[in-house]
């Protein structure tokens, strides 16, 4: 016997793993470990090696008597991920998984770098949903896998090198009705994850890959590997920039016809209503450009003295006469509002490998000015990874990030002065020079009081941006340490502690004279989360002729700790001072903190047989302290397994050449889902004091001391075939799943005394497809063309609810709390989650609107499905062209179906601010529909001809009260992103063979859409959740340019 | 596995238990806030006190559309969940028996003020979600009225509990009374005759009125009101103090209003409204209620409300019920014969008392002339003065409108109800969604729910 060894790499030295050895004409064989290392004991040093291994094209070597033999394999095309992260952070070939993994490498996810780690990943994963939040960079970004199932949670789990990490958006506590504090998006968990520092994301789409996570796993998980020096020959340097400007994606489509006013009337006095409509600002004004002349808020107002000021100086020089001005229209006061925003990403980075490990150093430095006037985030990053063998045995790893996250201004959300769009969009009239407002104190009471255009109900929009602050600062700590002992050959044991760990103090800051806060106001918010996990796992491999086995047993322990707390005054004692003891009215204190442990074990066994049949049977029980009651545990455990098996076809069967590999997949799993801790015991609330005593108020839920565990079955079946040597890759999946004991608070009538009751019920059933195209249709050594289609269809229908009858509302959105004014996120049985509701007119069995003998449209106040929010299916598709040291990269994002409620749509038409009010014909407008000249009983309708005005018209056909005429299709195709680079090869650089990329990339380059107002994706916020479906006064999103420099030493 | 599960999952933010001077707190204080802001924005509309110029829907008489208030269904069952609660701490406990009477009189008032505005409501199986159902049945008018358990025999018990109270643990958590148990008493007592008047056209009131008259245990001076006073700064002050100036100047005079002050050339005119903006000296203007918001009209032709509700709160009170009120009760009683009273003695002194509760100085003549009982008109005087003394209170001005036809209020120019002023509020929405069965029976009773429909007391 005789050993032969080696190592096996690309062409570039880079090892590959997992390549297949094998004596020809023998059964002798073995597969190469991490680092491309092999060694093989074969009877002499005679015959020929076959080196097979997925992505690359098979070679065959004699031996020819040498005992260390060195190849190099040429990749097949770059589209094939051999090895992929699964659970509990085992990498295992795709081959053997019974379900699908879809993943990404650094290049998938850095060439074109976004703020927020979850936008890197939009367009690129079959079945996956990400939407950006509505105010500009630092928004949170929502993600979905396999479309929303849960009626109360669908949020996937992240785990970054293995260990759990929080995506969590916290929001600020805020008040009901038009007073108070808005709420403010600070950014979702994910969004800190440096994309810079991501060897590759794996995307565990259903329960059966994601079983082993537990109980947050049950809406997928996104396995997230950081990178290491492990590869690095030498000292790796790296080093790259990226440079972004941004612009405002789509502005609304307004009219610039008629300006501020009423019934076409207008005249500045105080903006309170003391001129001739000055108390709102409709733009139901008189002609603009036609040479009117018109008091405005901007208009000079000559004092006694000679000196001027403006008409909107009001609070010192009231009463005085304003100079008429011009009216005319700003066609660009919007645009010019939105500012050029940048984007700076510096990152260097140092790794090395050494005889006792790597490790791996970097930094980056992120700093991002909004398009949005006075929005930014700064965010660095360092991140650290040690890779420690002391002996042979014992592996030391260690991977941990720091990042430093803080903002200047994080703008209001939703609808109402806290919100600049309230005041620019809405109810910003056409005549309005919005540069007039940049100075926006009055004279004489910097400070204390705000200029603006009015008075009534709106804040000048510098203002709330400059002095009406909303800012925060993060840190935040997540890592962990591990270390796996070879017991035997056949045997290894890990243990591994990791923590997430976030401190964040926000400060909300109101100015004297804010609308809703007329002596200012402040309030600090501090946020804490920090979990633990940890865990230990035992391992034993073997093979017993053609059958290896792998058992895995292992628990884990979760600590959760989240604690909220805002302190808060509504009045200052001295303007401009933002500090607790500048307070002039009592402090109010919201205060939350929460704890949970989950004990968990778990066990895997995985077969394979000979190399074409493999099965994995994994079980888990969780122990959930949120299923406890503070006098029982009686519900707290649950178990739930999984099986799943791969079955390659192409190994057994002689397929015809072109098919170059076949492989059928099918799984069955289960997950269990707890819930938010004290969901089983209610208590009392502390509400406002009077004369500072104290009072409180049972909480509107009713509490379940019984709750059940929500379970997930699901079923999926797949095949992965490829073909004409791998250029064409195509695999498809199909899923079936039931959620079932749903978890839910339960609305109820307030006549119980409550609004809720949490409970347990409902099925909702979900079904989908998805399919993943990969195809190189030219891969020469000059040219290459690599396209991924991923293409995904989903159904979430319910099948019953917790409650006897009607539908249950799972959300809302609502502008005021008014039921007419709300866009109800309701299910029934049959209807599928994301179906929306809400009020419209009268219409009779042809469809035709029903009108009064006045050419009214008639309210119809029962609730009507107005659509779905999710898309028909969506389509991504990804490009990638090399020629010589060029390369062409762009991805474009079909979503097609679903619709979106608008309240741009609603507000800025009944405020006359939007293109489709431009017509204003003297006679008016005859409404379209039809009126009934018969009975009651038996109706004749005929047309209408009575014309109202066209204000009267406008206002009510897109009034807010009846969401029906405001929505739009949300179908669009989107050029997501585009990256054109070159790259420079061996430059001769401080004596090291360096490399430079540079590359020019766009982000968010154009969209094909109904609506001609705004980005159709969009998140809106409602009390502390996120919904989709509606477009709640969003800001502009921003179409990128910019340009890439990466350097490696 | 599940050491320390029953501690970690026992919140700690918020008690399990509390002690009842808090739920007793918060319920007057939530309702007296909640239900004056419902005064001003939606009760001051229907019983035409103002006007909305804008985002006026409600005001228009679509009641399904409220905007800024208008909804006071979950006000009244919050608090009367707090109220139950704090009820059966009173009975469960001996310690805390002398909550039992300011509960039941809660309860009593509370559960008036829900039926007065919708008639038949869920009441006997409602607010008990924790521990009974949650889809309550709703409950005749006249039973919630009549029945044990019902409105008058809660005042009753609360009567006798307070009565019969012997210890000597104190009422805490009373922002009406400061704990003086017969203020509590005398509170129930005006209940009682506001609410058997509010039914004497169905039942023979006459006899209990007289006893209660008799005995002369009611609110009979401003000093015994049961009111709390909002505060000039935050956080308790009056809410409309703390909302934008636009929400506040989206009401104005109503040209109801403007004519009855007018005509009584009545100086509260200046204590609850504003002279114009532009013209400047005492000029008051009121606008027809209900506009049609489209073809525009300038707040600066029209008064706005007074200082009291915006800039100077700590004038305002949260009005439960007053010796004004009780006054013109008792008017109205011994006008009708009910009780062997002088009328006028007491008409007057309703008068005297509601300008003293509003802070202005009463004119030498105004009882005697501008306000003077006229023949055959004393039910109009009676009910208008009754009705200006009850800016703020709630819906009230417009259900003693349903009640008497008094003041006489106007067709509104854009009315979305076919120019019929409506005599109950509808059910919310939710009720038809979450409580369906038991909704669609009530809103059989009332012709689908219909805003014209009225209650038992108004049949």
């Amino acid at each position: 016997q005789d050993t032969i060894t080696g190592t096996v790499s690309d062409v570039n030295g880079n090892p590959i793993p997992f390549v297949n050895i094998l004596l020809i004409g023998t059964s002798t064989g073995t597969i190469t470990n991490d680092d491309g290392y092999f060694s093989i004991s074969v009877p002499s040093r005679t015959g020929e090696l076959e080196f097979s291994a997925l992505g690359y094209t098979t070679q065959v070597l004699k031996i020819n008597n040498q005992k260390n033999i060195s190849i190099a394999l040429t990749e097949a095309t770059e589209i094939l991920e051999e090895v992929v992260l699964t659970a509990l952070g085992l990498k295992r070939e795709t081959k053997e998984l019974g379900y699908v993994v879809q993943s990404l490498d650094t290049e998938g996810i850095t060439e074109v770098k976004s703020v927020n780690f979850l936008d890197n990943l939009s367009g690129k994963l079959a079945g996956v949903t990400i939407n950006q939040g509505a105010t500009g960079v630092g928004s949170s970004s929502k993600i979905t896998i396999r479309g929303e199932a849960s009626f109360s949670n669908n949020n996937p789990l992240f785990v970054v090198d293995g260990v759990p990490i929080n995506n969590a958006s916290i929001f600020n506590f805020t008040n009901e009705a038009a007073a108070g504090f808005q709420e403010i998006d600070f950014g979702n968990g994910a969004m800190e994850v440096n994309p810079d520092d991501i060897a590759e994301v794996s995307v565990l789409k259903g329960p059966s890959a994601a079983a082993l996570y537990g109980t947050r796993a049950s809406n997928g998980v996104i396995i997230i590997e950081t990178k290491t020096g492990k590869n690095t020959k030498g000292l790796g340097i790296s080093y790259n920039t990226s440079f972004f400007m941004d612009t405002a994606f789509q502005l609304p489509d307004f009219q610039n016809e008629y300006g501020q006013g009423n019934s076409g009337a207008f005249a500045f006095v105080d903006g309170l209503g003391g001129g001739t409509n000055d108390l709102i600002t409709y733009s139901w004004g008189p002609r603009l450009d036609v040479g009117n002349l018109v008091p405005q808020f901007d208009g000079p107002v000559t004092l006694a003295d000679g000196s001027t000021v403006r008409g909107g100086d009001t609070s010192l020089y009231n009463g005085n006469t304003i100079t008429p001005t011009e009216f005319r229209s700003y066609k660009d006061n919007l645009k010019d509002f939105y500012r050029t925003g940048t984007t700076f990403i510096n990152n260097i980075s140092v790794a090395s490998g050494f005889d006792k490990g790597n490790y791996r150093l970097s930094f980056t430095d992120m700093r991002s000015e909004s398009i949005i006037p006075g929005v930014n985030l700064d965010r660095q990053t360092i991140g650290t990874r040690l890779n420690f063998q002391p002996i042979d045995k014992l592996a030391i790893n260690s991977s941990i990030s720091y990042i430093n996250s803080k903002s200047d201004n994080r703008p209001s959300n939703g609808y109402g002065s806290e919100n600049v769009n309230y005041s620019l969009v809405a109810w910003g009239p056409r005549s309005l020079n919005i540069n007039n407002l940049k100075d926006y104190w009055q004279p004489g009471l910097e400070g204390v009081q705000q200029y603006s255009f009015n008075y009534t109900y709106f804040d000048n929009p510098y203002f709330i941006l400059y002095e009406n602050r909303n800012s925060f600062n993060r840190d935040r700590i997540f890592g962990n340490i591990s270390a796996s002992y070879d017991i035997t050959d056949n045997i290894t044991a890990s243990i591994r502690t990791g923590m997430d760990y976030s401190s964040e103090l926000r400060q909300l800051r109101r100015a004297y004279s804010s609308n809703r806060f007329k002596n200012g106001g402040y309030a600090e918010h501090d946020v804490f989360f920090r979990e633990i996990n940890s865990d230990f796992l035992l391992n034993y491999t073997n093979r017993f002729n053609d059958v290896s086995v792998d058992v895995s047993l292992g628990g884990n322990r979760l600590d959760q700790q989240a604690f909220t707390s805002q302190s808060q005054t509504t009045s200052l004692a001295q303007p401009g001072i933002f500090r607790l003891s500048n307070a002039a009215s009592p402090i109010e204190v919201f205060e939350y903190e929460s704890n949970k442990r989950i004990n968990s074990l778990y066990g895997l066994v995985k077969f394979g047989y000979k190399n074409y049949l493999y099965l994995d049977i994994t079980g888990r029980n969780d122990w959930s302290s949120a299923l406890a009651t503070p006098f029982s545990v009686e519900n707290t455990s649950f178990f739930y397994p999984s099986v799943s098996s791969s079955f390659i076809l192409s190994e057994v069967i002689d397929l015809p050449e072109s098919i170059s590999f076949a492989k059928l997949r099918a799984s069955l799993a289960q997950v269990g889902n707890d819930t938010n801790p004290y969901q089983t015991s209610s208590t009392f609330i502390a509400q406002t004091p009077f004369n500072g005593q104290p009072t409180f108020s049972n909480t509107d839920i009713i509490a379940n001391p019984n709750l059940q565990p929500e379970r997930t079955s699901s079923f999926e079946v797949g095949a992965d075939i490829r073909l004409f040597r791998d250029q064409l890759h195509f695999d498809i999946s199909y899923y079936n799943a039931l959620t079932k004991d749903q978890i839910i608070a339960l609305p109820i009538g307030i006549s119980s005394g409550y609004t809720q009751q949490v409970v347990n019920g409902g099925e909702v059933r979900s079904k989908g497809l998805e399919v993943i195209l990969g195809i190189s249709p030219i891969v020469s050594e000059n040219f290459s063309w690599n396209s991924t289609v991923n293409f995904s269809i989903n159904r979430s229908t319910v099948e019953s609810l917790p409650q006897e009858d009607g539908r249950l509302t799972l959300a809302y959105s609502r502008i005021y709390d008014s039921q007419n004014q709300t866009v109800f996120f309701q299910v029934e049985e049959g209807g599928r989650i994301g179906d929306m509701y809400g009020t419209g007119y009268l219409r009779n069995e042809n469809g035709d609107f029903i009108l009064t003998d006045e050419g009214r449209y008639i309210p119809n106040n029962d609730l009507q499905k107005l659509g779905n929010y999710n898309p028909d299916f969506m389509v991504g598709f990804n490009n990638r062209f090399n020629y010589k040291n060029w390369n062409l990269g762009f991805l474009l994002d079909w979503r097609q179906g679903g619709i979106l409620v608008s309240r741009t749509k609603a507000l800025g038409n009944v405020g006359g601010q939007l293109a489709e009010t431009a017509f204003r014909p003297e006679s008016g407008i005859v409404p379209e529909g039809v009126v009934n000249t018969g009975t009651e009983e038996s109706s004749v309708y005929v047309p209408n001809t009575i014309a109202v005005s066209a204000e009267s018209y406008y206002r009510q056909f897109y009034d807010r009260n009846h969401e029906e005429n405001n929505t739009y299709d949300a179908s669009f195709l989107k050029l997501r992103q585009l990256a054109i680079g070159y790259t420079f090869n061996n430059l001769n650089l401080f004596n090291t063979d360096a490399t430079l990329n540079l590359s020019l990339i766009g982000k968010n380059l154009f969209a094909i859409t109904e609506n001609p107002h705004f980005d159709p994706e969009q998140l809106a916020v409602q009390g502390n959740g996120f919904i989709s479906g509606v477009e709640d006064m969003s800001y502009a999103t921003s179409r990128s340019i910019g340009c890439k420099a990466s350097f490696n030493f | 596995c599940t050491r320390d599960f029953e501690e970690i999952n026992t919140n700690t933010n918020a008690p399990v238990t509390v002690q009842p001077s808090l739920l007793l707190r918060q319920v007057i204080y939530d309702y007296g806030e909640q239900m004056s802001y419902e005064g001003f924005t939606a009760g001051n509309l229907l019983g035409q006190y103002s006007t909305a110029l804008d985002f006026n829907l409600f005001d228009r008489h679509d009641l399904k559309s409220p905007q800024l208030g208008g909804n006071p269904w979950p006000i009244l069952y919050q608090n009367l969940r707090d109220n139950e609660i704090l009820l059966n701490l009173s009975q469960e406990n001996t310690a805390f028996a002398v909550y039992e009477g300011p509960a039941r009189i809660l309860k009593a008032y509370m559960a008036a003020a829900l039926t007065d505005l919708y008639g038949d409501v869920p009441y006997s199986e409602a607010f008990k979600g924790n521990a009974e159902t949650v889809t309550p049945a709703y409950d005749s008018q006249e039973a919630i009225y009549l029945d044990n358990g019902g409105i008058l025999n809660n005042l009753e018990l609360g009567i006798t509990a307070l009565e019969n109270y012997t210890g000597t643990i104190g009422l805490e958590g009373d922002i009406l009374y400061e704990g003086d148990l017969s203020g509590w008493i005398r509170f129930a007592n005006s209940l009682k005759i506001k609410y058997l008047m509010r039914i004497s056209a169905k039942v023979d009131v006459a006899p209990q009125l007289q006893s209660i008259f008799n005995e002369d245990n009611y609110i009979g001076t401003n000093m015994q009101n049961a009111i709390f006073n909002f505060t000039d700064g935050e956080p308790n002050n009056f809410r409309l103090a703390r909302l934008r100036i636009g929400d506040f100047n989206n009401y104005v005079l109503s040209e109801t209003m403007e004519d009855i002050l007018k005509a009584l050339n009545d100086p509260r005119i200046e204590r609850l409204y504003r002279p114009i903006g532009n013209a400047g000296d005492n000029n008051f203007k009121g606008l027809l209620n209900g506009i049609d918001a489209s073809t525009g009209v300038s707040v600066a032709d029209y008064s706005l409300l007074g200082t009291i509700f915006r800039e100077n709160t700590g004038l305002l009170d949260a009005n439960f019920m007053t010796s004004m009120e009780t006054h013109f009760l008792l008017a109205e009683a011994a006008l009708k014969g009910y009780i062997s009273g002088n009328t006028e003695s007491l008409y007057q002194m309703g008068i005297s008392q509601a300008f003293e509760y509003w802070q202005v100085p009463l004119p030498e003549n105004y009882i005697m002339n501008n306000a003077a009982l006229e023949d055959g008109m004393e039910l109009e005087n009676i009910i208008t003065q009754k009705w200006i003394a009850n800016t703020i209170n709630g819906y009230d001005g417009w259900i003693e409108y349903r009640r008497t036809g008094f003041p006489q209020l106007r067709t509104i120019s854009a009315s979305l109800n076919n120019n019929i002023i409506p005599v109950r509020m509808p059910y919310p929405a939710e009720e038809e969604a979450l409580n369906s069965n038991n909704y669609a029976e009530a809103a059989n009773k009332t012709d689908g729910n219909s805003i014209n429909v009225p209650v038992w007391w108004d049949e």
